[in-house]
């Protein structure tokens, strides 16, 4: 029951990051949505390491990992967001048609 | 007991998606920022919850200094930083919101209907937590260990390689 | 004696630690030492108008002074005074104090942002520079007290010097973190985000009245956190030869926080970007020199 609990938590912050992530048309919204669909991946690991299997810690490590590359893409997307910043003068998704058609 | 930490995180789990949906309709940037802020501490809180200790405080802490660092970058490239003049930030919403709940009913269908087997009901102490754990990145986990640092050093000096802009300050001889 | 009759002595002390914290601060901005003062300008904030901006953020308006103080509150549960005097004795306390610390930063940053003025908005940004190029060697610092303690509870850390002090077991470890809590509670030579001179007030500019008497309380009780958090980690905590755990604790935490306000005086403010370079190029390889060396004298 609380590991049903958990994972529905798991799943609605899922949705809300995709919806995020699919519909803000500025590079730092789209961030922000794929950062709240990691934090729904880590509640799901946490909530099956806690409730179906507690003295696995390579789940733990997972979640770790997960944290790590939650900071390096937010990192490398920020770099980029600069460069393009620099050259383009904005970073929104819409203006950045350059290799269409 | 376990009645107690339903109730936890039932709330904090509805905190948290309140202000993760408030993240996406707000105007304001720093409040968008700062609402990803507090949803993220609302996840910490539900580790902490679920007595993943380590895990719970290192997300509060991470996050926070993230978030802030999302606020900065937030003021510095969109345009209307402030959220007093009512833009609409959003293309194609009516896919995405069918796509989001598309993708939300699966993993629902998917979660009532799978045999989770025993729920177990003690966990580990918090010391023996995080000794297992340091025993097990040092031990099995290492490899992984050792390529995350290694990609943590590759994305840094990606990052900075991508931004820095060198000047060449050679003379022209003619 | 009783546990009660310790928590009230430890309250009386804890309240006599912010009265010197303040007359020290008092001190190093005036050189005079005014007995009289710290009651004076907590009673005086109660009759000050209370002016804001035109047009300010509410949210984080009223939110920041709780949220600075709450957060200090927060990470002075987790600390020992004496043996198994803790509030709250967590298995993660080395890591929980670093993590309640950066909040310390974002409610900086709401702080400058929410008065919708510019002054204030840049000593918010500068606190997370300043955050940025000390955070690291905070860390680096604790893990090393963490690894010769081989837990990371307080109590055990503190029991781990029983032999030989942390300062002069990791010195290096001792003097990076020294440097990062001044720099932490936004101490001078660190004070980029509250600048006197510089930014009229800094990220607590716009802030009038009970919320800024909330905001120099918080920072009181910042300092003298943050030099009981070094006390317990670099100095011993409550170890020592004959007067009983919590003396020895209020001795070197008043201790630390008077170091604070002297070494700070011989310093001008230092730039942001000097600050990152101080805490990128040499602190981290030092950080990182010291747990090398803590581990090599751990496994000898």
């Amino acid at each position: 029951m609380v590991l049903i609990v958990a994972l529905i938590i798991g799943t609605v912050l899922f949705g809300i990051g995709l919806y995020g992530a699919l519909s803000q048309t500025n590079l730092v919204m789209i961030m922000m949505g794929v950062e709240l669909m990691l934090g729904a991946a880590m509640l799901n690991l946490v909530a099956f390491w806690r409730y179906l299997y507690p003295d696995v810690y390579s789940i733990q490590m997972f979640v770790l990992v997960t944290m790590t590359v939650m900071a390096l893409e937010a990192a490398v997307g920020f770099a980029i967001g600069t460069q393009r910043f620099r050259t383009k003068g904005s970073v929104e998704s819409e203006e950045a048609a350059d290799l269409k058609g | 007991m376990m009645e107690l930490r339903i109730t936890l995180l039932v709330i904090m789990g509805l905190i948290a998606i309140w202000f993760g949906w408030r993240v996406f309709r707000t105007n304001s940037m720093v409040r968008s920022a700062f609402s990803l802020l507090a949803s993220m501490v609302a996840i910490g809180g539900m580790f902490l919850v679920m007595e993943a200790e380590f895990l719970g405080v290192l997300q509060i802490m991470m996050m926070g200094t993230e978030m802030s660092i999302m606020a900065i970058f937030m003021m510095m490239y969109m345009m209307d930083p402030g959220g007093l003049g009512q833009m609409d930030m959003k293309h194609q919403e009516k896919p995405s919101i069918v796509v989001a709940v598309a993708t939300g009913g699966l993993a629902l269908a998917v979660i009532l209907l799978t045999k989770w087997g025993r729920i177990i009901s003690e966990a580990p102490t918090p010391a023996q937590q995080n000794h297992d754990l340091g025993i097990e990145i040092m031990e099995r986990s290492m490899m992984l260990f050792e390529s995350a640092g290694f990609s943590i050093l590759t994305a840094m000096v990606a990052a900075l390689a991508t931004v820095l802009i060198i000047h060449n300050n050679y003379k022209k001889e003619n | 004696m009783s546990a009660v009759l310790s928590w009230i002595i430890i309250g009386i002390l804890f309240s006599a630690g912010v009265y010197f914290v303040a007359l020290l601060e008092r001190w190093s901005m005036s050189g005079r030492i005014e007995w009289s003062g710290p009651f004076h300008s907590f009673l005086q904030a109660f009759g000050q108008e209370e002016i804001r901006t035109r047009r300010y953020d509410t949210v984080f308006y009223e939110a920041t002074p709780v949220i600075f103080i709450a957060v200090v509150l927060l990470s002075i549960t987790i600390l020992p005074f004496a043996e198994g005097t803790v509030i709250l004795d967590l298995g993660t306390a080395a890591l929980f104090i670093n993590a309640a610390l950066v909040y310390i930063m974002v409610s900086l940053i709401m702080a400058g942002w929410s008065a919708n003025g510019v002054y204030g908005m840049i000593g918010g940004w500068r606190a997370m520079a300043q955050l940025i190029a000390y955070s690291m060697a905070v860390v680096m610092a604790i893990t090393a007290a963490v690894m010769r303690a081989e837990s990371m509870g307080m109590l055990e850390i503190v029991q781990s010097q029983a032999p030989l002090w942390n300062i002069i077991y990791q010195p290096v470890g001792f003097l990076l973190f020294y440097f990062a809590a001044m720099a932490m509670a936004f101490l001078p030579p660190f004070d980029l985000p509250v600048a006197e001179g510089e930014l009229a007030g800094g990220a607590w500019a716009e802030f009038t009245g009970t919320r800024k008497i909330l905001f120099r309380l918080g920072r009181l009780l910042l300092i003298l956190t943050l030099s009981l958090a070094v006390s317990v980690f670099f100095l011993g905590g409550w170890l020592g030869p004959w007067l009983p755990g919590f003396l020895w604790t209020f001795i070197k935490t008043a201790l630390v926080a008077a170091s604070f306000f002297w070494v700070g005086r011989y310093f001008p403010r230092i730039r942001h970007d000097h600050l990152l370079e101080w805490g990128w190029k040499y602190a981290v390889p030092a950080a990182l020199f010291n747990i090398l060396q803590v581990g090599i004298l751990l496994l000898l």
